[in-house]
């Protein structure tokens, strides 16, 4: 099954050269909200190696690149300055290492990833069921509020407004996974 | 709490002047703060008339159908990005006194200054670099 990685906005860089993909990249970012995903196209063969970079150094996620023929499609999403400090506000936390037991003894629970579907399709938890925060409620009746639902996202905080949106709607036994992907060593699927 | 790039620019090739601007335009577009100097021949690369037909090292003229197959931008497109971008130009007071040049010999928007206004700029920069 393949997953369609959606972006919000798509950029064609192809063709030029060092550093134009970049600065173009940071210009069409600049006009970006955060959260949203754009998608690079680019054929520079260095582009690879410095999307990476400039992601790692503006503090904006990189998620992943799709090689079709000599086209590279980088995938990155905007973050917020707020959202790498991790925040609990709902009470009720696990750790990464805890659901990965979890999972591996077989035990019943609903792995809910409220990621956007690009991140959800790089790296994901086998078996995580995706539904982004921004649709999570009105996506409520795809879950049942008696389940025991552990929510994950990439750092432990757009999961833990989750939490809370989802404690608020008399779901019972909801858990934050703190430190979220970023802190997952155990299996993940892929799309791509 | 931004990364500071100090860069001193003292050739006038056509080869200095991509290293000196794809250097500072990508700094500048990972959110660095950017500073150049351009000092002796380095002035060049914002010399009005001279930053359009910047030289090749001799011998190595046939690198011209190169960059223009890999679709470089031209120098004056990424001095103009540069700038965009908030790079701050430099003008070595010094050497333009050595070189009979005024600030109106020069692109739009630099300053002009001595070795203490880079120093001032580079004492606490996270990367220095000179070409």
């Amino acid at each position: 099954m393949s997953t369609q990685i959606q972006a919000n906005k798509t950029l064609d860089c192809k063709g030029l050269a060092c550093p134009m993909p970049i600065v173009k990249t940071k210009k069409a970012m600049d006009q970006m909200h955060p959260g949203e995903v754009i998608e690079v196209q680019a054929t520079d063969k260095g582009s690879l190696a410095d999307i990476q970079g400039w992601a790692k150094n503006t503090g904006h996620q990189y998620l992943g690149t799709i090689t079709e023929g000599e086209v590279l499609k980088h995938y990155l999403r905007k973050s917020s300055p707020d959202e790498t400090k991790e925040e609990k506000k709902y009470p009720i936390t696990v750790t990464t290492d805890e659901l990965e037991q979890k999972l591996k003894a077989g035990d019943k629970t609903t792995v809910l990833d409220v990621r956007e579907p690009a991140e959800y399709a790089f790296q994901r938890i086998p078996g995580a069921k995706s539904i982004p925060l921004s649709e999570l409620e009105n996506r409520l009746h795809e879950l049942n509020p008696e389940d025991d639902i552990h929510v994950v996202c990439r750092t432990g905080n757009r999961s833990d407004m989750a939490c809370q949106l989802l404690a608020d709607k008399g779901f019972k036994n909801v858990k934050n996974v703190v430190s979220g992907i970023s802190g997952w060593t155990g299996p993940v699927d892929r799309t791509h | 709490m931004s990364t500071k790039v100090a860069i001193i620019a003292s050739n006038g090739g056509l080869f200095d002047a991509y290293k000196v601007f794809n250097i500072a335009t990508a700094s500048a577009a990972t959110d660095a703060e950017v500073g150049i100097f351009f000092t002796f021949e380095g002035l060049n690369l914002i010399h009005k008339q001279a930053h359009h037909q910047l030289p090749l090292p001799a011998g190595r003229e046939h690198f011209a159908e190169g960059f223009k197959n890999a679709n470089i931008p031209s120098i004056p497109e990424l001095v103009a990005m540069a700038q965009e971008m908030g790079v701050k130009i430099i003008a070595c007071q010094m050497t333009m006194d050595v070189m009979n040049l005024t600030r109106e010999d020069f692109i739009e928007g630099i300053e002009v200054g001595g070795a203490v206004t880079f120093l001032d700029f580079a004492k606490d920069a996270n990367v220095t670099l000179a070409f």
